[in-house]
């Protein structure tokens, strides 16, 4: 029984340690430069020496992922909840809001340094923006297929449009929501990294630009193996918050 | 019309005296009207509900009866005619109506006992859902209908039945004047449904309300309804209404009398024979 459970996460985790064996032992047998193709100890040795410098790079990257991801949430949320309140300005916003999430939107990453300067904002800016669009359609595709007995409902109940909005359309959507949230996060990383890669001075997208200035490959792949953790642990709160909301609902 | 159903056509006493509780006059429901896709659901239609009755409104699927029920509830607004209901012309749905819809939409979210709460929630009805005492009438309700023991379940832990019967007591929970059911039990297996039929009996009487109950099932409408509508098929017109003699309480063994069989085959035959 116990095996079975664990089942979804020995196998891949077996899947992924064979795959770096293998990595291994390719490098080792065909004795590849380093400096294109660095072993997987090799990764390890470099992430062991450097891992303070490195953790000290991941504060501000995680700092303003996270920050990010709740502005996202907290305008993808608002937005939805309150174009789902008026026809008019869901009619007026929405198609435009469609228009804006087809722009590759790290495509505006220059746009917002020039807007709001090279610092930490620039970087929030883009974790945001990111993040913001899978957030926000996926809370709107939420409310709007909320169950129409269930609203029929609320009518009969003469419940007011905020009631109905608030004990019904809101939880009935958390599902749609985290779904958005998950992608939220993800993207919200990779906002980070990009204006990180553009403008500044700390951070892990730095660290890897500057890594690769030296050509230090083992030093990349140590960051990108924190980014790896750091990313996993974002998705796993969220995942975490999902398993929460879900046990209170009652599922 | 054969002197079987002439004699079922005598009224009770009690109820010619009762006051109209609902009355429906010349109502009829046509869907794009004005467009080549235009649908007559329901041709205008009058008929009145008096205060205390149980009246079932019986018609082949799709005959309209449901949206009829829905424009009394005020959750459809009709193309033309006039609903009036205790003496108000309704124009929105009312905070002291009862409905019950086809499938029990309980919130997948809340215990049985907070979807039977639901209503306090959703409006304001002179006292919260905390309230001891709606909270203690809620548990009530609940084990009225035999679901004690349930009080704390989530509906996706409960059968068809027994969320139908939650469903029973959120529309009894805030004392409406008037029950409006849209074939509440037509997703029901028969013998749940016979249950189900007996436990809405027992309510009934114990909460007394004029009622107003929508289904396609003869032997339902007979053995629940002091007075059964026919309707016919679309669009739907009221064809038949007819007394049902039988004194409360009633068991489902009057299911097996002659003349609640004599009845039935009357509305059938009824139903099969309608003009167009």
């Amino acid at each position: 029984m116990t095996i079975d459970r664990l089942r979804p996460l020995l196998l891949p985790t077996a899947f992924g340690a064979g795959l770096i064996l293998l990595w291994q032992a390719l490098v080792t047998i065909f004795a590849y430069p380093k400096v294109i193709l660095p072993a997987p100890s090799d990764i390890w040795t470099v992430l062991l020496a450097e891992l303070p410098t490195i953790w000290q790079q991941a504060v501000p990257t995680v700092r303003d992922t996270l920050a990010g991801f709740a502005i996202a949430a907290l305008f993808g949320v608002g937005l939805a909840s309150l174009l789902s309140f008026s026809r008019l300005l869901r009619d007026a916003i929405y198609p435009l809001i469609i228009v804006i999430q087809l722009v590759p939107k790290i495509a505006w990453t220059p746009l917002f340094i020039v807007w709001v300067g090279i610092g930490w904002q620039s970087r929030l800016t883009v974790a945001a923006f990111i993040a913001f669009f899978p957030i926000f359609i996926a809370m709107m595709a939420g409310l709007e297929s909320t169950d129409r007995s269930l609203v029929r409902l609320c009518r009969g109940l003469t419940a007011s449009t905020w009631r109905t909005f608030w004990l019904v359309r809101f939880p009935a959507s958390m599902p749609y929501l985290f779904a958005g949230l998950k992608i939220g996060i993800t993207l919200s990383v990779i906002g980070v990294i990009v204006a990180e890669f553009i403008s500044s001075s700390e951070g892990l997208g730095f660290l890897i630009l500057k890594a690769a200035a030296l050509l230090r490959t083992d030093l990349i792949l140590a960051a990108i193996t924190v980014l790896c953790v750091v990313g996993l642990a974002c998705y796993g709160a969220v995942h975490a918050g999902e398993l929460a909301i879900r046990r209170w609902q009652g599922e | 019309m054969s002197s079987a159903a002439t004699a079922l056509r005598l009224v009770h006493p009690a109820l010619e005296a009762a006051a109209d509780y609902v009355v429906v006059e010349g109502v009829g429901k046509t869907y794009n009207e004005g467009t080549r896709q235009q649908v007559e659901a329901v041709a205008p239609t009058s008929f009145i509900v008096k205060a205390g009755e149980f009246v079932a409104l019986l018609g082949p699927s799709g005959c309209g009866k449901s949206t009829l029920l829905m424009m009394v509830a005020g959750l459809d607004a009709p193309s033309r005619g006039t609903i009036a209901v205790n003496g108000r012309a309704l124009t929105a749905p009312r905070a002291e109506t009862g409905i019950m819809f086809q499938d029990p939409t309980l919130l997948p979210w809340k215990s049985a006992l907070d979807n039977v709460l639901f209503p306090f929630r959703a409006a304001d009805r002179g006292t919260p859902a905390t309230d001891p005492a709606m909270m203690a009438r809620a548990a009530t309700l609940l084990d009225q209908v035999g679901l004690k023991g349930f009080h704390g379940h989530k509906p996706r832990q409960l059968s068809g039945g027994m969320r139908q019967r939650v469903a029973i007591c959120r529309a009894l929970v805030y004392e409406p004047d008037l029950l409006l059911m849209d074939e509440p039990f037509s997703a029901l297996d028969a013998i749940t449904r016979d249950e189900m039929n007996l436990v809405l009996m027992k309510m009934w009487e114990e909460h007394h309300r004029t009622a107003l109950f929508v289904t396609h099932s003869i032997r339902e409408a007979v053995y629940l309804a002091d007075r059964v509508l026919v309707m016919s098929r679309r669009p739907g017109r009221i064809i038949e209404d007819i007394r049902i003699p039988f004194p409360r309480p009633r068991g489902l063994e009057i299911g097996e009398s002659v003349e609640f069989n004599e009845i039935c085959g009357h509305l059938r035959a009824k139903i099969q024979h309608v003009p167009h």
